[in-house]
């Protein structure tokens, strides 16, 4: 690097990032600071307007904690929120990783249009098709069932992963595929043998992305489960601790910390991943 | 091969019946990737073609939860043009969009380029950043719920301990032009990582001669980012700021939870309204119309982004 | 060689063992229970997510007694309220889902021809609990017989600052619409007003019925079809809101949902609201020191009496329930008294009963600050009356029109053009018209 640059402006230089990145870093990081310390609040304290909001003045409590787990279906509500991510993301990458190294490798005439048919169903939301899917969902005879979303779920899931494979897949040399073909494989062979290894991140990355826009998924959860018992866990705690007009505050602050913590620890041990599918998309276009 | 059927024959092996010939048949390249592309297809079909003609089919039809009706043309988009409630949620759903997308464009490239300095703790400062949009939006809106009450907000009693206003507050959620800023401030707190994030990405990929020839050359900071930085990222922050209008456009998740589209639908988007009227109110008809209404934009973006591929 | 061990089994005694132990296992599993039993009925009832959570509680309890106590089981799903019309919707589209549900508003008149006539139930519970009160009949009554069995209602009374009204001077609350209106001038200028909303909540319609009605005024005429809002009476309740708004309110029950007038009493601020016993109980829960000052008293008359439209909950059977006689009798158990009285207990004082012999519970005639509520069920009707409840009643509920025409006025419309507006809209809902 031909570039100098002196220590001192080198040091002001960075004191200034620092600088301007405290209040963003501030801003993203208050509301789960904020959820934690109104989860451990007790209600006196935090219905009294007198009280400082910012930390806990009189003692930690857990009843907030207890009460998710005694009183409300939260337990089951985490259950079938793992259960949908498993199977939906099971179902996705597989279809996906299919899909996407045809796509992206094999020639045969309109592949150019599938693929332009998958990208473009990426792009249709699904506050669009939430109306008639709930009725779909009632003919499948899936209504108010974990059944309904896992169904529906691969509809979001496969656009994405497809077009994310297909840029991993295109990034492995022909030549090891072409002779692995010569030596006798066969094609599916080739596929699950020689480039699935090489496109392992890829797959990692779609596994994770699939898995955390299940666990976070709302509108399809919203509208086709009704009963209490079969709500998927972010479902359940935006709706079953608001009851008329009494909201439970603390509960409410418990649950949305507690069902956010299984994607904190994925996404904490898999960073570079997501960083990397993020990315993906908009850099290799 | 080299060795023929009728010799593996005689050493024992099973003659090549059906089932090989199925096996070269499916081993030719465009069978095999048809076949690979078949679940794909059979979903994309049954559960989003489908359902979109479905869509166009409620539209335009008297179709209620529990009691399906008929074919009734144009109707309910007639309706619903001459709704106040939707007319609003035009107004909402573009006011909502612009300001939040531009928002989170500037302040996206803000972020993006102070991460791009060789800092640190960059690593642990990039995965802190990205946090809210991989949390489970409804739920860290619960926070901003609780952040906004009318009563006990914590974004009043800062303010006021702070004098910017007067106790007790503006009711944030309660009067129409608070709420619709509060809405923003969520979407933008939830979205403005995938903005820094990936614009950054594209920072990262600008070669560091060109940032360096211009200092070189006296050119101020601002005068660096304008005409150097700008320029390089451009493809990227194009693909961004496409994707994050369609999405914000069809945010639902937000103004959900924070709002159901009040006080008296000044924060209702599409997809709240057609939530509130195809559930709510069982007129499947008129919200499949409402959530229709997202489309054109949908095919607007979606044109302009294939333009934007092709010309690759 | 070695001896023989006999602590450890020899091969066949374990194979013995363990195969039994597998078929044991086996038909556990495929029987779900211990396979002594053959397959035993399962009851399902959809009710609600009540309010208070211990009265969903004391329900399944109760329904776990009546099983071992009949060999079934029953099972009680539980769902937000207002995801409920959707949800029965389906199941009534669908003919299968629960045998039973908790119906609420016209559901008895919407669903009359799908929904199992019950009127030996309502019978036998009524006769045993000192006979229903008006609204039941008024509610579940259809004319092809009863369709649902009322069970409880919820007292909708005045809630008061005690504190406030003392320093305003007034010995005790008001009696009338019109008294609340005199008291609310003089305790907004106090800093203390009183809140109804006007807004898109279901609070908001609650009042207004009452309001409507202790005047005189109606929303629909006795048959149901007739748009009965436009009149004097009507014009008066106008007049009434906008001076109420104007003198003894403020801008912020625009926006209010249906929590924001228990906010808005326990923050201090607010004198006087229109609301179940929620912020009592919520401020005793939470040991806020306005506990104190909060009281109810009945709710509030005028020149045509005393009305009021509280909610009122009932049990449906679905007709193609396969267990009728079971779902009745659950029902006929959750009536009898020391059960009842158990789920009046868990929810609070929250629950109330429909019969008149079960409403003397010590727990309103004990506590001076609940006495005045089991009154209430002498002079409540279902949503819609004079007309019956029905699909257009529920049209203008969920679509706010009453709500929407009072905030129109306050917000300067002249009042006719108000209820002219609103006297179209409630045609547009009896054709069926009426969307979004």
């Amino acid at each position: 690097m031909a570039f100098a640059r002196s220590r001192g402006a080198r040091i002001r230089s960075n004191a200034f990032a620092y600088a301007n990145l405290a209040p963003y870093v501030f801003f993203v990081l208050f509301p789960f600071y904020f959820m934690a310390v109104t989860s451990f609040k007790s209600n006196a304290e935090l219905y009294n307007l007198k009280s400082i909001p910012f930390w806990i003045q009189t003692g930690v409590i857990t009843e907030h904690y207890t009460f998710l787990f005694a009183k409300t279906e939260f337990v089951t509500w985490m259950k079938n929120s793992l259960l949908v991510a498993v199977v939906a993301t099971t179902v996705s990458v597989v279809i996906s990783i299919l899909a996407g190294y045809s796509l992206a490798r094999l020639r045969f005439r309109g592949a150019a249009s599938f693929g332009t048919a998958i990208f473009i169903s990426y792009l249709v939301p699904p506050t669009l098709l939430f109306l008639p899917l709930s009725q779909v969902v009632v003919w499948l005879g899936l209504a108010d069932s974990v059944y309904a979303l896992m169904v529906t779920y691969p509809t979001f899931l496969v656009p994405f992963c497809t077009w994310l494979l297909m840029g991993y897949f295109r990034t492995i040399p022909r030549e090891v595929e072409e002779c692995a073909l010569v030596d006798g494989a066969t094609r599916m062979q080739t596929l699950s043998k020689i480039v699935l290894p090489m496109a392992l991140p890829g797959i990692i990355c779609a596994v994770l992305f699939s898995f955390t826009l299940c666990w976070n998924e709302f509108i399809y959860a919203l509208t086709f489960i009704s009963q209490s018992g079969n709500k998927t866990a972010v479902v359940g705690v935006t709706s079953d601790l608001i009851r008329g007009d009494i909201y439970f505050w603390g509960s409410l602050m418990a649950g949305a910390l507690l069902a956010s913590i299984p994607i904190v620890i994925i996404y904490v041990l898999f960073l570079d991943y997501y960083v990397s599918g993020l990315t993906a998309g908009a850099v290799k276009g | 091969m080299a060795v023929g059927p009728r010799v593996l024959e005689a050493a024992g092996f099973p003659r090549p019946g059906r089932l090989s010939r199925l096996r070269e048949w499916w081993e030719q390249e465009h069978v095999f990737g048809y076949g690979l592309i078949v679940p794909a297809i059979v979903l994309l079909v049954t559960l989003i073609a489908f359902p979109f003609g479905m869509a166009i089919w409620f539209s335009l039809s008297d179709y209620w939860v529990g009691s399906p009706g008929g074919f009734v043309g144009l109707t309910n988009y007639r309706e619903i043009l001459g709704n106040e409630t939707f007319r609003q949620t035009v107004q909402n759903s573009f006011v909502f969009t612009s300001i939040a997308v531009s928002l989170k464009v500037v302040l996206g490239v803000w972020l993006a380029m102070l991460l791009a300095r060789n800092l640190r703790f960059k690593r642990v400062i990039r995965g802190i950043v990205l946090l809210p949009f991989v949390i489970p939006t409804a739920l860290s809106t619960l926070a901003w719920l609780w952040m906004f009450d009318s009563l006990y907000s914590v974004v009043n009693w800062t303010a006021i301990r702070l004098h910017l206003i007067n106790a007790p507050g503006p009711n944030w959620l309660g009067q129409s032009t608070y709420a619709m800023a509060a809405v923003i401030t969520v979407n933008v707190w939830r979205g403005l990582p995938f903005f820094a994030i990936t614009v950054l990405a594209g920072l990262m990929a600008v070669p560091r001669e060109y940032l360096e020839a211009a200092e070189v050359d006296g050119a101020t900071s601002w005068g660096r980012f304008w005409h150097v930085t700008l320029p390089l990222i451009k493809p990227v922050l194009a693909v961004v700021i496409l994707f994050s209008t369609i999405f914000t456009f069809g945010d639902f998740n937000i103004v959900q939870v924070l709002t159901r589209g009040g006080p008296v639908n000044t924060t209702h988007l599409f997809a709240t309204l057609a939530y509130q009227v195809g559930l709510n109110g069982g007129n499947l008809g008129q919200g499949a119309a409402i959530s229709l209404f997202i489309f054109p934009l949908l095919a607007l973006v979606v044109f302009f982004q294939l333009q934007y591929v092709r010309k690759e | 060689m070695k001896k023989p061990d006999r602590s450890v089994p020899t091969r066949r005694q374990f194979l013995a063992t363990t195969a039994g132990a597998t078929a044991g296992m086996a038909s556990w599993l495929a029987l779900g229970k211990a396979p002594a039993f053959a397959q035993t009925r399962e009851l399902t009832f959809l009710s609600w997510n009540h309010f208070v959570p211990a009265s969903d509680d004391e329900l399944r309890k109760q329904a776990e007694a009546f099983g071992k106590a009949n060999n079934c089981t029953v099972r009680v799903d539980t769902m937000a309220h207002l995801q409920m019309p959707a949800k029965v919707a389906a199941e009534a589209q669908s003919q299968s889902g629960h045998d039973m549900y908790r119906t609420a508003g016209a559901d008895p008149f919407l669903y009359e021809n799908l929904l199992l006539s019950v009127d030996d139930v309502v019978e036998k519970v009524g006769k045993q609990g000192g006979g229903w009160y008006s609204f039941a009949a008024e509610s579940s009554q259809t004319k092809s017989g009863w369709k649902s069995i009322p069970w409880f209602w919820i007292s909708f009374p005045g809630t008061y600052n005690q504190a406030h009204f003392k320093k305003a001077g007034f010995e005790g609350p008001p009696k009338t619409w019109d008294e609340l209106l005199k008291m609310g001038k003089v305790l907004k200028k106090q800093g203390n007003p009183v809140g109804i909303p006007i807004s898109h909540c279901s609070d908001a319609h609650s009042t207004y019925w009452s309001v409507a009605w202790s005047a005189g005024a109606k929303v629909l005429e006795a048959d149901g079809k007739t748009p009965g809002i436009s009149s004097d009476k009507t014009a008066q309740v106008i007049e009434w809101y906008k001076e109420l708004y104007k003198d003894a309110m403020e801008p912020e029950v625009l926006s209010w949902d249906d929590a924001g007038n228990n906010r808005f009493m326990l923050s201090g601020k607010g004198s006087w609201i229109h609301n179940p016993v929620s912020p009592y109980n919520a401020a005793l829960a939470n040991k806020q020191p306005i506990a104190d000052d909060i009281n109810h008293h009945t709710s509030l008359g005028g020149p045509a009496g005393r009305h009021s439209a509280p909610p009122i909950l009932s049990m449906g059977i679905w007709k193609f329930s396969k267990n009728q006689e079971l779902a009745k009798e659950f029902v006929a158990y959750l009536f009898q008294k020391q059960n009842y009285d158990a789920w009046i207990v868990a929810s609070n004082a929250f629950n109330h009963p429909p019969l008149k012999n079960l409403a003397d519970h010590p727990i309103w005639a004990r506590n001076p600050k609940f006495a005045m509520l089991p009154k209430e069920a002498e002079f409540a009707h279902p949503r819609g009356w004079p007309a019956k409840p029905g699909e257009a009643v529920q049209r203008i509920d969920n679509n706010y029109i009453m709500t929407d025409m009072v905030a129109k006025a306050v917000s300067g419309m002249p009042t006719k053009r108000a209820m002219d507006w609103a006297q179209e809209q409630v045609a547009l809902a009896v054709k069926g018209q009426l969307k979004g």
